[in-house]
């Protein structure tokens, strides 16, 4: 171990420390190689080795299981109470493990799935690509700058399958109607604003005091980047997608309206993200008040884009002005008089909207797990990858200090 | 006596939460509001979550996913999924087909998905018939896999959804220690968990299937549920005759000469799926439904026709029922067919 991973070590026992107040279930330093894995092949059945089967790792596992070919192989957590959740899920004992470099240590293991806290994140993944398998690892794929280009890093060295939580590139409609966006349907894309407000605390309940940081993570400075990160990197992920590029700057804000509870991050957050050529991102999410609730759009110069997680619906500009050759009619038939309302012009900034047609749209988590097991079984980089991951990564990392600070950052390019 | 104690300074409190088109409500002891609250939010984040897995409203439910593949191909399923299914065909082959989640298209063909009813043509009713028998559904349990045998068929959880929603969100309630608690599924499924202070459990009323016609009967439920299955959801009157959304899949049509059918078992997933069974089987087959069910009790109200004249009375059929039944009040039933639009 090199004294930056030493380092490294250190710094995630002590936040870990402070996250559980048990400091030896936490801060995992870089584990040792482990042993390779074995290769798979193209019809074997995939060995799944699941770190943090919590509330969002449930719900992978869940969908895991409706991927044919697919064994929920091990589990790994430090918080004994999900190992049984889990077996009853699978249906089985799975093999647990508190330690996640025990279970990096098993051969029969071909691929590792990473829900835990963001902060996690880049040790697990890059200890797992070391040992030799693929990875599909929760947004954010790093908490701090450095975890973001360590785990870029550790793809480019390794070459292993690497695909980020980013399901939303799965959703069918989504892909259609960012495709379109592509294609010029609605102009030229200068504007993503998304939303996600909910009404509702975003606290979870901690069986006792102690456990209090461990099941509420998201709420503590510490921890994690809040709602911009938790909420807006999804959003982010889609104006970097539609706007083919990583923002270079970022402006928040954020403050605590309602919940006086005693967490460090805001309830409510807003950031302005600036791309090349004057392009712009806004993001807001409010948690008490779930009007708008979770959707993003568009704007073009030539129509709008509404996108929910449900559909997508296409908004075209009617009241352009056009100048085109006359008939000369007008001079010998003269213009004719009557009434000025025209239906399709009472809303010119929007126009009549049309739904896209794309077909029936299966769970995008769904989606997402059966592409990533295709992909690991047929050694292929998925769709959403590491630069997809450390697109929204970087964003949210760099916006915390934004965030709390109210001032605008610049976002490294360290990885473009 | 019990283990549980209940705090004396406990109150009761209802919450209440829309899921699955219809109103749940969660009556509850706590010491305080936030506390009932408290207990309240994960169990109605249980019932939304059965609502994804299994509503064939959403295109993204699991059970929507098994719709539209299953005849392509196997479709790998998780086993909570697996498992429910596993459920609704062992009711299948325990009724001889009266109960069957595969009248998706029936229902559809009768224009109850969506909408409240109407009488289909001969040929859409015709065509539904190789879409409809859960003979054409395969589970293999070490694949883990659905499969379809024939094209049309669509799966609709109606008969037995809530029930199963029941019972995974009473199993939160008993994580949470909930000592006495009653959830309602609109009504139509209940389920009573431990009892009142004081009480020996919770009261439930059977109304007559006559709006005016006051409670038939009153039982007192402590762990166990109870389940509901009547034509008052949905229904239409066509050529004179009512028909409901209770399909007969042997049949295709609507049933008729039924009024109500309600079960009691400790499961809510058996309790909803019994009451419907016994809605739609024969007479001569609905004590074979509880055989060798010592826990299950079912009070079942028929319709039937008096004189040559459209006279009708009601008569009610109990088997193990735990309480008594006031014939009296089902006799408002005879010549109010018309008004009451069973
Ligand atoms: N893609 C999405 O839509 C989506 C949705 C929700 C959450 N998430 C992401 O999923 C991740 C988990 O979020 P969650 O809401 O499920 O949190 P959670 O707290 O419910 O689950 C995290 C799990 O990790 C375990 N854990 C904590 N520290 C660990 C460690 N050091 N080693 C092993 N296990 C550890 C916890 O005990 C818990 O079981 C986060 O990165 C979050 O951003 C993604």
């Amino acid at each position: 171990m090199n004294r930056r991973s030493l380092l490294q070590g250190l710094s995630f026992s002590m936040l870990a420390a402070k996250l559980s107040g048990a400091s030896s279930l936490y801060g995992q330093a870089e584990g040792p190689q482990a042993a390779p894995s074995r290769r798979i092949a193209a019809n074997d059945r995939v060995n799944i080795g699941f770190i943090g089967p919590g509330s969002r790792g449930q719900e992978l596992l869940r969908q895991l299981l409706r991927t044919p070919g697919v064994e929920i192989a091990a589990q790994c957590d430090v918080y004994e109470p999900r190992f049984a959740e889990v077996n009853e899920m699978v249906g089985k004992k799975v093999p647990a493990h508190k330690d996640y470099r025990e279970m990096l240590q098993r051969k029969d293991i071909d691929a590792i799935f990473i829900a835990t806290p963001p902060v996690f994140h880049a040790t697990y993944a890059i200890a797992a690509m070391k040992s030799g398998r693929p990875v599909y690892c929760e947004k954010t794929i790093g908490f701090t700058q450095e975890d973001c280009a360590n785990v870029v890093d550790a793809v480019r060295k390794t070459g292993q399958i690497f695909q980020v939580g980013h399901q939303m590139r799965y959703a069918s409609w989504i892909v259609e109607s960012v495709n379109r966006v592509h294609k010029g349907d609605i102009g030229e894309p200068t504007h993503v604003y998304g939303y996600w407000h909910r009404n509702d605390n975003w606290r979870r309940e901690a069986p006792n005091p102690s456990l209090e940081h461990l099941m509420n993570w998201r709420l503590y400075r510490e921890s994690s980047g809040g709602l911009l990160e938790e909420l807006g990197s999804h959003h982010i992920d889609i104006a970097n997608w539609v706007f083919g590029e990583y923002p270079q700057t970022i402006l928040g804000a954020s403050s605590i309206a309602v919940y006086h509870d005693g967490r460090t991050v805001g309830d409510n957050v807003q950031a302005v993200l600036g791309y090349s050529k004057g392009r712009r991102m806004f993001f807001s999410s409010i948690t008490d008040n779930g009007l708008m609730a979770d959707q993003i759009w568009i704007y073009g110069t030539e129509g709008s884009l509404q996108i929910t997680l449900e559909d997508a619906t296409f908004y075209k500009q009617t009241s352009k002005t056009i100048t085109e050759a006359s008939h000369s009619d007008v001079v010998q038939e003269g213009v004719e008089t009557g009434a000025s309302f025209n239906a399709d012009s009472a809303m010119p900034y929007r126009g009549p909207g049309y739904r896209l047609q794309a077909k029936p749209g299966e769970d995008a988590t769904r989606t997402a797990c059966g592409s990533f097991v295709e992909c690991a079984r047929n050694k292929r980089q998925p769709f959403a990858n590491v630069d997809v991951g450390f697109g929204s990564a970087i964003a949210c990392s760099t916006g915390r200090q934004a965030v709390y600070e109210e001032r605008a950052m610049k976002i490294p390019a360290i990885h473009v | 006596m019990d283990t549980i104690t209940l705090n004396p300074a406990a109150q009761l409190y209802r919450t209440t939460h829309p899921a699955m088109g219809t109103e749940y409500s969660l009556y509850l002891y706590a010491p305080s509001r936030e506390q009932a609250a408290a207990i309240a939010r994960p169990v109605f984040e249980e019932v939304d979550r059965i609502d994804g897995l299994l509503s064939n409203y959403r295109p993204g439910s699991e059970l929507s996913r098994i719709n539209r593949e299953a005849f392509q191909h196997d479709v790998t399923t998780d086993p909570e999924t697996f498992y429910f299914l596993v459920t609704c065909m062992a009711w299948s082959e325990r009724s001889r087909g009266a109960f069957d989640i595969s009248v998706g298209k029936l229902m559809k063909v009768w224009k109850f998905f969506g909408a409240s009813g109407a009488f289909p043509s001969p040929e859409e009713l015709a065509a539904a018939r190789a879409d409809v028998g859960w003979e054409k559904i395969r589970l293999d349990r070490g694949q883990r896999t659905v499969r379809f045998l024939a094209a049309g068929i669509e799966l609709d959880p109606g008969g037995v959804g809530k029930g199963y929603a029941v019972d995974r969100a009473v199993r939160i309630l008993r994580a949470k220690q909930a000592p006495a608690a009653l959830l309602s599924a609109g009504s139509s499924t209940i389920y009573a968990l431990g009892a009142p202070p004081g009480e020996a459990g919770w009261k439930v009323r059977v109304p007559s299937p006559h709006p005016e016609g006051g409670t038939i009967s009153t039982v007192i439920l402590r762990d166990t549920s109870l389940s509901t299955a009547n034509l008052s959801e949905k229904n239409f009157v066509h050529d004179g005759h009512f028909y409901g959304a209770i399909m007969d899949p042997r049949t295709l049509r609507p049933v008729e000469g039924m009024a109500q059918a309600t079960a009691i078992s400790p499961s809510a997933t058996d309790s909803d799926a019994l009451s419907n069974a016994l809605f739609v089987s024969r007479p001569e087959d609905r004590a074979l439904l509880l055989d060798g069910r010592q826990q299950d009790c079912a009070l079942v109200v028929r319709e039937k026709q008096c004189g040559q004249e459209k006279q009708f009375a009601a008569e009610y059929e109990a088997i193990r029922w735990p309480a008594e039944v006031a014939n009296g009040q089902l006799a408002a039933l005879a010549n109010a067919k018309e008004k009451v639009k069973l």
